[in-house]
């Protein structure tokens, strides 16, 4: 089928146009990011899009090691919240996946947790926000508010129903002979899942993996309601980010939206193949 | 109905050219079958003659009417798919009448035109059916009925039968033949099965890697096949091929076949077509088309295996690098490392140009 | 031997249950208790003792009277009702454009994923930055118009909601492009071709053929985003804090601000069971409509 050359046109306008929304708010944080505080307003009409005079002070002023020009100091630098949340979201993922990847083998291969699917389903639909109280309250009661591994408990459950969703796809799409021989061999059944399934499953337990850190490394809400300090993560940091001397920090809170945005884009990358499959809950593999 | 000329037909993707200056006119009401192993063009051919894809270079007339950028909605033209390509959401009704609904017709003459194709194809019963779910040869139905239904003045079949089990092919092959029957129109069936060509076409075109090597009907192409690929194609097995050299002998010319010895002498027409000293020539024959002579006359080759295929017993037989196989309905006295003396009948003889593998005929 | 498979299959799924069980369970059976008191964080009172606050139902019928949670319910509604349908058609649009091959497909596909892919409370800072008075937004239009547009969007109750609402299409219509497009790609290219040479139009076909077979597909885009649009926090949080005043208060949004703000935990646990239980019984009804299908 060979189209007109109107059609042609066309279609590389709109898809144009479209590229250039999705891009313009992300590259006019990467720009504010650069910028020195005087290009952060406009001043009188003139905006500024491209840096005029490029710094890395933004992301000096956030690590502590200058003060740009700005009078206020920041009373802790944006490397805690980092490593927060790293260790959040990567111990969160390291939960979420194997709890996930046990039961979704379990009911894959033996049929054990039938209700475990819908009930995981059920679990995504309610809003985090109504079922945080309790967990606020429990959390208190433990002295886990404001950690990180408290933190990574919830993000574990909380992305668990992805993990567990996109890794049975994964095993029900998996021959199962292959498994059956290594059995009639004379291997146990853990010796089989532990030797031979998941080494096969290096690949698809990766993308998970990606996949389900890049959720967590999302969150901003429950990270609001459990971390209120020490350990609270780039977001509910990059929001407290703020002064009353020049109102908001512009140039400081792009440049750590920044390296907030960088490992999902970068890792969503990695894990294209399997985007949709992750995203529909494994009902769409593509 | 409409006669179908190709003229220089050229199609390339890319630097690959997958269909070479092919010209060829299918008839008015004609069933031309496009027989040849995959990746001949066969499908290219079909897909440009429905304007799926466009030529490179050449011309495809229906009649008088050039088709040249005649978009394939517009051609005319009833496709029936190898797998089908039903409407599965759809019930056989909603799929029969789907050109006339698209084409906006009036609902009576949807409905009427609708219950008569069905009654033809006896479809009627299962009009309100969802139309997954039925059988392959209710299936292949539907999909004729909804080309049928527009009365295209041409039908283009796309291996219709590849998906279909052996043993339902037969039942299928008659009926898509009395179907043929019904319609009158010209019929283009693409297909990898001689068998299939052979038993539905009024006319075939076997083709290999893009360039048609030969049109006829099926029992020219099976008894005169105008090169070494069709020779070795068509039938099952393929015509015996055997190296040698034209010599004359006392009773008349004959072909050298080395240690094998000579054959019986030529026919005087086969004769007029090679002469001694002109350079190698391969000696062909069918296998069902030799007899078992006595020892001392004929062909003696030795029987490396014995195939037995019910009613019929392949012989293969080989001595170094020639081979060559016989087909005997009797079973008897077949035995493996026996030499067998035979002698194709002397009118089934076929002699081919061993350098150029075209056919050597006399005038 | 099944006696084996049995065993090791309860102890692999054994930790998510538990999971599954603490997060569901529990903080349902401890909304229960809580929303049938007065207790707060505040109250100097141990939760366990909360029982000493009993207050007979009040949450309950308070949340009856409660128009600010009303207003929520129907501002996120409405969110929803304009978010997910732009994003679907948007989605559909460009999927549409990428059914076939040409120079650049990957890339561009690479390109109009990322939006989803930003962090969300990040994509709410972009669009803090993008809607102040003298930012882009402005700018942009100042340009198309011809004279200097000062528009303050975050501060006028009505523009403020559209701002947000711009904010999540802009990040999740992605996500329609990417499940949509994937659904198109499995619409068989027989049936098209078949449609075509019936003499089907281009608008024909999708309609009785893509459109049909995408039936499911579609089904599970629209209910992913309908879900997670009832949830909407995070962008929007950012962008106004819920305000101006109360303008752009969602659902999420609500309870949280009452939660962290009044700290009326008893009221809050009544108005997340309350969600719970209606959410559960539309899920029952939507999978028992699905199963019927």
């Amino acid at each position: 089928m060979t189209r007109s050359l109107a059609y042609e046109a066309l279609r590389y306008l709109a898809i144009l146009l479209a590229v250039a929304i999705a891009l313009i708010p992300i590259l006019w944080m990467a720009s504010m990011a650069f910028k020195p505080i005087p290009e952060w307003q406009a001043t009188g009409s003139a905006l500024t899009w491209i840096p005029r005079a490029p710094t890395l002070d933004n992301f000096r002023f956030i690590f502590g090691t200058s003060n740009s020009d700005l009078i206020v100091a920041l009373d802790r630098t944006a490397l805690k919240p980092i490593l927060s949340s790293f260790l959040s979201a990567g111990f969160g993922t390291v939960i979420a996946m194997t709890t996930g990847t046990a039961a979704a083998y379990g009911l894959s291969r033996f049929g054990s947790g039938a209700n475990l699917p819908l009930a995981l389903v059920q679990l995504r639909l309610f809003p985090p926000m109504a079922v945080m109280t309790p967990v606020m309250i429990m959390w208190a009661f433990l002295n886990m508010t404001d950690t990180w591994w408290g933190l990574a408990l919830v993000y574990g459950i909380v992305t668990l129903p992805f993990a567990f969703w996109l890794m049975k796809t994964f095993f029900d799409d998996m021959p199962r002979e292959i498994e059956e021989a290594a059995m009639v061999e004379g291997c146990t059944r853990v010796r089989v899942f532990l030797r031979i399934t998941l080494p096969m499953m290096r690949a698809p337990l990766a993308s998970a993996a990606l996949f389900v850190f890049i959720l967590n490394w999302s969150d901003y809400l429950i990270a609001l309601l459990l971390t209120t300090r020490e350990w609270v993560t780039i977001p509910v940091y990059m929001a407290s980010l703020s002064s009353s001397m020049t109102g908001q920090l512009y140039g400081a809170k792009a440049a750590l939206g920044l390296i907030a945005a960088v490992p999902p884009v970068v890792l969503g990358v990695l894990i294209q193949k399997h985007l949709v499959r992750g995203l529909t809950f494994g009902a769409l593999k593509q | 109905m409409t006669a179908i000329h190709l003229q220089n037909l050229v199609k390339r993707f890319g630097p690959f050219t997958a269909l070479k200056t092919m010209d060829l006119t299918i008839e008015n009401g004609e069933f031309m079958a496009l027989l040849g192993p995959s990746g001949c063009g066969k499908s290219t051919t079909m897909n440009m003659i429905a304007g799926m894809e466009s030529p490179s270079e050449g011309r495809i007339m229906f009649g008088d009417r050039d088709m040249a950028g005649v978009p394939m909605g517009r051609r005319g033209v009833g496709f029936v798919f190898q797998n089908y390509a039903i409407f599965t959401h759809m019930t056989v009704r909603q799929n029969l009448a789907y050109g006339l609904r698209a084409t906006r017709r009036p609902a009576d003459e949807i409905a009427r035109r609708t219950k008569a194709m069905a009654d033809l194809l006896q479809l009627t019963d299962l009009l309100d059916r969802p139309s997954a779910g039925l059988s392959v040869n209710i299936l292949q139905r539907v999909a004729i009925g909804r080309s049928a239904i527009m009365e295209p003045a041409i039908f283009l079949l796309d291996e219709p039968l590849s998906n279909v089990d052996a043993a339902f092919r037969a039942v299928m092959r008659t009926e898509l033949k009395q179907l043929q029957r019904t319609f009158k129109q010209t019929m283009v069936y693409v297909t990898h099965d001689q068998l299939e060509a052979m038993t539905m076409a009024d006319r075939i075109a076997v083709m290999d890697h893009g360039v048609l090597q030969q049109v006829g009907t099926p029992l020219e192409i099976y008894n005169n096949p105008a090169n070494l690929f069709v020779a070795r194609f068509i039938g099952s097995p393929g015509m015996n091929l055997l190296q040698g050299t034209p010599v004359e002998t006392a009773r008349g010319l004959a072909i050298d076949l080395g240690p094998l010895g000579l054959t019986p002498t030529l026919l005087p027409e086969q004769a007029a077509a090679v002469r001694p000293g002109k350079g190698p020539v391969l000696y062909g024959f069918r296998p069902e088309q030799a007899t078992i002579v006595g020892d001392a006359q004929g062909m003696a080759m030795p029987v490396t295996f014995v195939e037995r295929i019910g009613a019929r017993t392949i012989l293969h037989l080989g001595n170094g690098p020639q081979t060559a196989k016989t087909v005997f309905e009797n079973e008897a006295g077949f035995e493996q490392g026996k030499i067998l003396h035979f002698a194709p009948h002397p009118a089934a003889v076929r002699l081919f140009d061993a350098a150029t593998g075209t056919a050597l005929k006399g005038h | 031997m099944k006696d084996d498979a049995a065993k090791l299959g309860f102890r692999l799924t054994l930790p998510a249950q538990v999971l599954v069980l603490f997060i569901s369970v529990f903080p349902l059976l401890m909304q229960l208790y809580i929303s049938l008191t007065d207790w707060s964080p505040l109250s100097g009172l141990n939760w366990t003792r909360a029982w000493q606050m009993w207050n007979s139902f009040a949450n309950y019928s308070d949340l009856i009277h409660d128009h600010r949670l009303w207003a929520a319910l129907g501002r996120t509604v409405f969110v929803m009702a304009v978010c997910v349908p732009v994003e679907f058609l948007l989605g559909l649009g460009l999927a549409t454009l990428f059914m076939d091959n040409f120079p650049g497909k990957r890339l561009f596909y690479s390109i109009l994923i990322m939006p989803m892919m930003v962090v969300p409370a990040v994509a709410g800072y972009m669009f803090f930055m993008l809607f102040q008075s003298g930012g882009p937004i402005n700018d942009i239009l100042s340009g198309l118009i011809g004279h200097p547009v000062t528009i303050a969007w975050l501060s006028s109750p009505n523009l403020a909601l559209f701002a947000v609402m711009v904010a999540d299409i802009w990040q999740w219509t992605p996500l329609m492009f990417l499940i949509l497009l994937a659904g198109l790609a499995g619409v068989p290219d027989d049936q098209i071709k078949a449609a075509t040479l019936l003499g089907a139009n281009p608008w024909q076909r999708f309609l009785t053929i893509v459109l049909p077979r995408m039936k499911t597909i579609i089904g599970i885009a629209l209910a992913i985003r309908v879900i997670e649009c009832f949830k909407i926090f995070d962008t929007l949080f950012i962008m106004t804090g819920g305000g101006p005043g109360v303008a752009t208060e969602t659902i999420s949004v609500y309870i949280y601000k009452i939660t962290t703000q009044d700290l009326i935990w008893g009221y809050v646990a009544a108005i997340a069971l309350a969600i719970l239980i209606v959410l559960s019984v539309a899920c029952v009804w939507a999978l028992k409509r699905m199963a019927r299908q």
